[in-house]
């Protein structure tokens, strides 16, 4: 009896010794859930190189940059994925983040983005989504948005913990400029709530508690792809749409930082760019054999695409955010 | 000549005392120092030493804390009043005793649940909507995102605790003062002016201190039903400059200036006398049989706040029983969160009652006659030791989050070391208060009745534990016991700051899949809690009165 448990013991230390290793990736709960592109990721990548992949997901993805910030340098993250080019300044001032050494000029993206430490690996535009069978004639505008009637109620993302809600500010800065408060203050009465993510604000707006919700262009591609419904659109704005173009980068502090590299290598490959449009319910940044699913051809195309530059959110990101909570108090 | 004399003799009974005085102390010094220690990491912390900006943001803020926080107050005794004055007048109300042993287990439901129960039954797609639009074709709409819900939960949570210890005061004024208002031919107004109000009118006032400062540092309710940076708390505000901005500054300055509101209400309000004993209200008749309108009236407002206060209850077990349990219970978080939660509660819950009863053992020696009756002296240490175990309403639970969490950073620790220290310390000073309520008045009854007969026997402490103290407490404390338990396990507040995938608490797990929209599982997990909530509530006391000898 004590032999065989000997033996048991001996299989354990040398199953353990063995074990292959984990690259730890921390990102929105959006992307690491069952039916999101983590676990398609995960299968195909550690196809590909002998290791696991663990995504940890958060409320949002600013929350998981608090989280690595709260932890240190004793942080488990090998990685940080799902920030956008808004907060990947931000991130870049925490010196946590290590150089990728990649040449990423020459990708598939509306405007072009190069930085240091983080990597594009997708991008989408920041839009109202509504159901159309309930909402007949949706505001084709941010005017026509804050003129609807009282009862007409929409959910958004809090900007400081969730960069879809943040991307909303800066739209709205851009094109209102030093009248942003004021326009905040018109449409406060049409907000529901403000969630923290984005995945909390899509189950409410889902289970009927507004009317739009804060999200993308391409988030209606879902619904007909997975649930054959057409029936979920996005709002088209005429003054033009913010883009988010979602990025990765690895930590200083990794301890797998070969095996880190060659993940946000593999963003770049075919494998990778053909999970996202389905999956993550974005445009790939790299241009696939296959191209995109039809749907994507449904989807409301923007008249162009607003993007701040990063070093300027940056600089005004905390002013922003003061005025917007300034103007949200009665 | 006199004072010599008066020294030996205060020395000689220091000296006889020294067991039930140094304990206590000791503890007391110890929550003193904690605290101390806290006001002294803040300062150190902070970085610029400027002083303290007051931007209108921050103004804003306290101005809505104190405004809502009034407002809970204010509804919380209204609804609170007008239910204890009901049911105190319908003793024979089916079911009356039950309904009031519901409402005194708001005290330990998990504000989570009660968030949770609320959006079932209020909701812009709750069961109050529904029927309207059933019935009308009239949706009330979503009122429950912002103050208004707000307001309600804090009624929720406040009132029924308020009626049960107004309930109590009710049924203890003298029945002859009522057959003499009876006897003059009052009206029922008449009667509550005259006979009611003034027995009443000082426990009012202290569970209105203790409501308002429960509503101004409130926390879970705030974060869930507030739905706006508008609707923020201080302490909702520092939570989220912590956890969202990582603006340690601005967190350290909404730190202050909560500190230095709550101290100020706590002294100002200075004693936590509230009544939340473990009394059994009995059926007790009020000589007076009330007209047939204000019989209706009364029949109405019990009728109507039941309602209000069951089917969120209802509504969690019936949206709890769809989850499925086989799959959430096999969940490695669902499974590492009860264990961590279990362990905790009871860790705290024992650690609660040790404290508990140090501290008041340590207390009526300043308090009863025959020990040390010096009065100016006994005075002040009294107030010491008091204020020592309601440090809580004085030092909410984020911002010794806040402290704690300043200490991890600069003293390297495995984070779970910090956070099993920082909730243990959180769910034994939230439970403080309540215990030494509880257990004082109790133990200062044992000191009056067997003091004499200990002193004469010459009996060990423990001794005096075995045969006088432990009979006599031994109801109280499973009470406290079951208090403080479920008290830890519904908590979400230092959790809030300290969570992750690795240290969780049942309570953090429920937020998280509350804030993911996993509907059906966060009712499931809601179940699970309010049962475990309730059984523990329910069964532990009922597990130390058995085989208690029926003397108190």
């Amino acid at each position: 009896m004590i032999k065989i448990l000997y033996a048991l013991l001996l299989i354990t230390v040398i199953a353990l010794s063995n074990e292959k290793p984990t690259l730890t990736i921390y990102t929105y709960d959006a992307f690491a859930v069952s039916w999101g592109p983590g676990p398609k990721i995960k299968e195909a990548f550690e196809k590909e190189y002998d290791c696991n992949v663990k995504f940890v997901g958060m409320s949002s993805s600013i929350g998981a940059l608090r989280k690595i910030q709260l932890e240190g340098k004793n942080t488990k993250a090998d990685i940080i994925l799902g920030l956008d080019t808004n907060i990947a300044q931000a991130a870049n001032k925490t010196g946590l983040f290590a150089k990728h050494d990649m040449n990423t000029s020459n990708l598939d993206l509306p405007v072009p983005y190069t930085d240091e430490n983080f990597v594009p690996f997708d991008y989408s535009y920041v839009a109202f989504v509504y159901d159309s069978d309930k909402l007949k004639d949706p505001p084709t505008s941010f005017e026509a948005l804050a003129s609807m009637p009282e009862d007409f109620k929409i959910i958004i993302q809090d900007p400081r913990s969730s960069t879809p809600g943040l991307s909303l500010l800066l739209w709205v800065k851009e094109i209102y400029k030093e009248k942003a408060g004021e326009y905040w203050k018109k449409l406060s009465p049409h907000i529901l709530t403000i969630t923290k993510g984005w995945s909390e604000s899509y189950g409410l707006f889902l289970k009927g508690e507004a009317d739009m919700v804060l999200s993308y262009t391409t988030s209606p591609a879902y619904h007909m792809i997975e649930e054959n419904r057409t029936n979920f659109k996005s709002a088209r704005f005429d003054e033009g749409h913010y883009g988010q173009i979602e990025v990765a980068a690895m930590l200083k502090s990794s301890k797998h930082k070969d095996l880190a590299k060659q993940f946000l290598r593999f963003m770049y490959s075919e494998t990778f760019a053909e999970i996202i449009p389905t999956a993550n319910w974005a445009y790939p940044v790299v241009k696939t054999k296959q191209g995109l699913p039809k749907v994507f051809e449904t989807l409301t195309q923007p008249s162009k695409m607003i993007l701040l530059d990063g070093k300027t959110v940056e600089l005004h990101r905390k002013a922003i955010i003061n005025e917007w909570l300034q103007s949200l108090e009665r | 000549m006199a004072s010599i004399i008066g020294t030996i003799k205060m020395l000689q009974d220091v000296k006889r005392l020294k067991h039930s005085l140094l304990p206590g102390g000791f503890i007391s010094l110890l929550l003193l120092g904690f605290a101390f220690l806290l006001f002294f990491i803040f300062f150190l912390s902070q970085e610029d030493t400027s002083v303290i900006e007051l931007d209108s943001r921050v103004f804003s803020l306290l101005q809505f804390t104190l405004y809502q926080a009034f407002l809970s107050t204010l509804l919380s005794l209204l609804v609170g009043l007008s239910l204890a004055w009901s049911l105190a007048h319908q003793s024979n109300f089916k079911g009356r005793s039950l309904l009031v042993a519901l409402f005194s287990s708001s005290l330990v439901l998990p504000t989570l649940i009660v968030v949770f129960g609320l959006i079932a039954v209020l909701g812009r797609n709750g069961w109050v909507n529904q029927l309207s639009l059933y019935l009308f074709d009239q949706s009330f709409g979503a009122y429950l995102y912002g103050l208004t819900g707000i307001l309600v939960a804090h009624v929720y949570l406040n009132a029924s605790f308020a009626s049960r210890s107004l309930l109590h005061v009710f049924e203890s004024i003298p029945k002859e003062k009522y057959k003499l208002a009876k006897s003059l031919n009052f009206t029922t107004f008449q009667r509550f002016i005259y006979v009611e109000w003034p027995a009443i009118r000082t426990t009012l006032l202290s569970i209105a201190s203790t409501i308002f400062l429960l509503c101004f540092t409130s926390f879970a309710i705030v974060l869930v039903l507030g739905g706006s940076p508008a609707y923020n708390t201080l302490e909702v505000a520092i939570y989220e400059a912590v956890k969202l901005e990582f603006d340690i500054t601005m967190a350290l300055k909404l730190a202050l200036i909560q500190l230095a509101v709550t101290t100020f209400l706590v002294l100002f309000s200075s004693n936590f006398r509230t009544n939340i004993g473990n009394v059994r209200t009995g059926t007790l008749h009020i000589p007076w049989s009330e007209s047939k309108h204000v019989k209706r009236f009364q029949v109405a407002i019990i009728t109507l706040f039941s309602l209000f206060f069951t089917l969120p209850l209802l509504a969690i077990i019936v949206d709890g029983l769809g989850a499925e349990f086989k799959r959430i219970l096999a969940e490695p978080l669902f499974i590492k969160s009860f264990f961590t939660s279990m362990g905790l509660a009871t860790v705290s819950s024992i650690l609660t009652v040790l404290f508990a009863l140090f501290l008041s053992d340590t207390k009526r020696n300043f308090t009863l006659k025959h020990r040390l009756p010096y009065n100016t002296f006994s005075k002040v240490l009294n107030t010491i030791v008091s204020f020592s175990g309601n440090l809580y309403l004085a030092i909410p639970s984020l911002i010794m989050g806040l402290g704690f969490f300043l200490l991890s950073q600069t003293y390297e620790a495995p984070i779970a070391v910090w956070s099993t220290l920082a909730l243990l310390t959180a769910n034994v000073l939230m439970s403080l208060p309540f215990a030494l309520a509880v257990l004082a008045p109790v133990m200062q009854k044992t000191g009056q009745r067997y003091d004499k007969l200990v002193f004469s026997l010459n009996l060990t402490p423990l001794q005096r534990w075995v045969y006088c103290e432990y009979p006599y407490l031994k109801s109280s404390i499973g009470y406290v016991f079951a208090l403080s338990f479920c008290f830890s396990l519904g908590d979400l507040g230092i959790i809030a700051l300290f969570g992750s995938d690795d240290f969780l608490t049942l309570p953090w797990y429920l937020y998280q899949l509350m804030g993911s929209y996993r509907t059906s599982d966060a009712a499931g997990v809601a179940l699970i809690l309010l049962a475990i909530t309730l059984c523990v509530f329910v069964l532990l006391p009922r597990l130390f009165r058995r085989s208690v000898a029926k003397d108190n």
